[in-house]
């Protein structure tokens, strides 16, 4: 009897069963470990300023959409990817600094109110037209530092009104104190921006003597004096009407990135409603969040390749071994 | 039937698996043994039984195990029940001077300026009672959408921690009225509903806007408070002033006239401190004491433990067979084949 048992453990069969068999039951014991994930705190600043509204993107059908829209269903999207115990703060950006909407909200038990409050954001919160980019993200850094936050600035980098010719202020905090990502909306062809009125009613497009083309506070221009009419007391910038293509919009890429340089921060560019996830990740500071690993399934998917393999292997052997195929 | 349709599985894609399942009964898990003639084995019933217990066996693990790692569960399910509290929608002046003191100073030392002091009591406010829902909104120049009507209270206070934040320039109260009635949404009217201004200040309200939103307000008819935060020396909502008597002269008291014309249930409470803003948070709260029916999420269930104990149970009868598996080759080495009388498994074998 011995000797019978004997031999039958030393089936392979056998053996594999008993493994899978070993495989589940400790399933039953060993269900999870625990381990620290990466989540990441974060503050979003979302530009909400009148070039927001240019409708360079796409929906999904094919139908334009514009830069907010995009850049709400980019967040959404984001918040649903975030691993669970990842905060997120929500602040918007007109003028020349953020507003605070909220501070840190964990994006999985609090889901909704996120979404829902992502889904709001509208350009007629917007409490001024001026669109002073650099203000607003050195402030913005500041109160990321405040709330303890890594950033994601999203703006389309257009300086309303216009830059003046010595350029943007710099940067006086240090930069890399606060980590993050400056995200680069719109498309890289001009396009118009839409005209609403006072009732918030879309009548039109921007005009290129609707806006300042050309920032005339401080010094001129280094080629100021070759300018038509210009005169050094009367006329310093030239005494004709600027010209130029502030009406229109594109992503101005080169001025984000100098600034996420100066800042310390990353620069990515928004493609679609989407991908942010990733930038993100990899800009942000980690931060270690409780989390599990189910071993379970990895127990399991041995248990069945085990299983299979034993009432599969043999007829499949047999294929091979043509000469002797009941072994 | 009911409970089927709770069923579900978090990687439904592995089902895709099942038929792998079949192939228990395609091969068999024991030896295959070569015969001269199967006729040479007599047909045995207890062969044929333990024969079938085995195939099923072997579908029952393999179908378990591939069940299990699809992460079945049964889903959670709502419940509706009825609890003690209201929809509250709260409208928070984010003006500049909300960032003064009560005394119209700039905060120094340990003094509190208004909008720290209600962030702390109105942040105290939310989560005393668990099934109160809130809203957020702010205003100054215009109205923005802090946080939609929710039961997460964690949510509410992360939003009213941001009020004492540097605020915005105006007190643009209509268009924030309008965008703290509609966080109400349209369905659920047994539910009570309240909408608790809190501000400063506040401004002349377009007689066109005021239509529209005495309209809003006698189509949701919220319970309407108003927390007039007052800074020291500037005139009070009861003050007539001393000139004409216009809304462009005293905008607090006109506001309040508006609000007493509306035909709601209206309060207004004068804070001159922080106690008061305490006290006044208080009446509110006995105030808003009616039934309210709230969703309880119960959790979904996890069905893989029973999958796996399935699957425990075809291996088992697996293994055993095997462990009493006989081999008849093995069997007619050692001992004579004439005296040798065929056991059930090696009658299976056949």
């Amino acid at each position: 009897m011995n000797e019978f048992l004997a031999s039958n453990l030393r089936d392979q069969r056998l053996q594999a069963l008993a493994i899978a068999l070993a495989l589940v039951l400790t399933t039953f014991t060993v269900g999870t470990v625990s381990l620290t994930r990466d989540g990441v705190k974060v503050l979003a600043v979302v530009d909400i300023t009148g070039s927001m509204n240019v409708r360079d993107y796409k929906h999904a059908d094919g139908s334009p959409a514009s830069r907010l829209d995009t850049t709400k269903a980019a967040l959404r999207d984001l918040v649903s990817r975030l691993p669970c115990g990842s905060r997120l703060a929500l602040g918007i950006f007109t003028e020349r600094r953020p507003f605070l909407l909220f501070t840190p909200i964990e994006v999985c038990h609090d889901f909704s109110p996120v979404d829902g409050a992502l889904d709001a954001l509208d350009w007629r919160m917007a409490w001024e037209g001026d669109s002073r980019i650099s203000a607003g993200l050195f402030r913005s850094i500041e109160m990321a530092e405040s709330l303890g936050t890594d950033l994601i600035f999203i703006s389309d980098g257009q300086e309303a009104p216009p830059l003046p010719s010595t350029g943007a202020a710099g940067f006086e905090g240090k930069p890399g104190a606060v980590r993050g990502l400056i995200v680069g909306v719109g498309g890289y062809a001009l396009s118009q921006i839409p005209k609403f009125d006072d009732r918030g009613r879309e009548t039109g497009f921007y005009g290129e003597t609707d806006v300042q083309q050309e920032n005339r506070f401080g010094p001129p221009p280094a080629d100021a004096e070759s300018r038509e009419g210009y005169n050094p007391r009367n006329a310093p910038f030239g005494s004709v009407a600027a010209k130029g293509n502030e009406h229109l919009s594109s992503v101005r890429e080169a001025y984000l990135k100098s600034l996420a340089g100066a800042a310390g921060l990353t620069y990515a560019h928004l493609d679609g409603p989407g991908g942010l996830l990733h930038p993100l990740m990899s800009a942000a500071t980690p931060r270690p969040l409780p989390g599990s690993l189910d071993l379970r399934p990895f127990l399991g998917s041995a248990a069945l390749a085990l299983l299979i393999a034993v009432f599969a292997a043999p007829p499949l052997l047999g294929l091979t071994r043509r000469g002797a195929p009941f072994r | 039937m009911a409970l089927l349709s709770r069923l579900g599985a978090s990687l439904p894609l592995v089902l895709l698996l099942l038929p792998l399942a079949l192939l228990p009964l395609l091969v068999s898990s024991q030896r295959r043994i070569s015969l001269s003639a199967l006729d040479a084995a007599p047909a045995d019933g207890l062969s044929r039984t333990i024969d079938w217990v085995l195939k099923i066996a072997g579908v029952l693990a393999i179908a378990a195990l591939i069940v299990a790692l699809s992460g079945p569960y049964r889903s959670g399910e709502t419940v509706t029940r009825i609890g003690v509290g209201a929809q509250v929608s709260m409208l928070i002046d984010r003006s500049g001077s909300m960032n003064e003191t009560f005394a119209g100073k700039q905060p120094s030392g340990a003094e509190e300026s208004k909008a720290a002091a209600s962030r702390r009591l109105l942040g105290d406010f939310v989560g005393s009672r668990a099934h109160d829902q809130f809203a957020v909104t702010a205003f100054s120049t215009s109205p923005m959408l802090v946080v939609p009507m929710t039961d997460r209270h964690d949510a509410v206070r992360a939003a009213i921690a941001a009020i004492d934040r540097p605020g915005l320039d105006y007190t643009n109260v209509a268009r924030g009225l309008g965008m703290a009635l509609s966080q109400f949404g349209a369905e659920a009217v047994q539910v009570s509903r309240a909408v608790l201004l809190v501000s400063d200040g506040a401004a002349v309200i377009d007689p066109k806007v005021q239509e529209i939103l005495r309209a809003e307000f006698s189509k949701i008819h919220p319970n309407l408070y108003w927390l007039f935060l007052r800074t020291k020396g500037s005139p009070s909502i009861h003050d007539k002033p001393a000139g004409e008597d216009t809304p462009q002269a005293a905008p607090e008291r006109h506001l309040d006239l508006f609000f007493k014309s509306l035909g709601t249930p209206y309060r207004v409470f004068e804070a001159e401190g922080p106690e008061q803003v305490a006290e006044a948070i208080r009446q509110i709260e006995s105030l808003e004491r009616d039934p309210i029916p709230y969703t309880e999420q119960r959790p979904r269930g996890d069905l893989t433990p029973s999958a796996y104990a399935l699957a425990t149970l075809g291996l088992l009868v697996l293994v055993a067979g095997k462990l009493l598996e006989a081999d008849p080759r093995r069997a007619s080495r050692r001992s004579s084949p004439t005296t040798a009388v065929p056991s059930d498994e090696q009658r299976l074998a056949a």
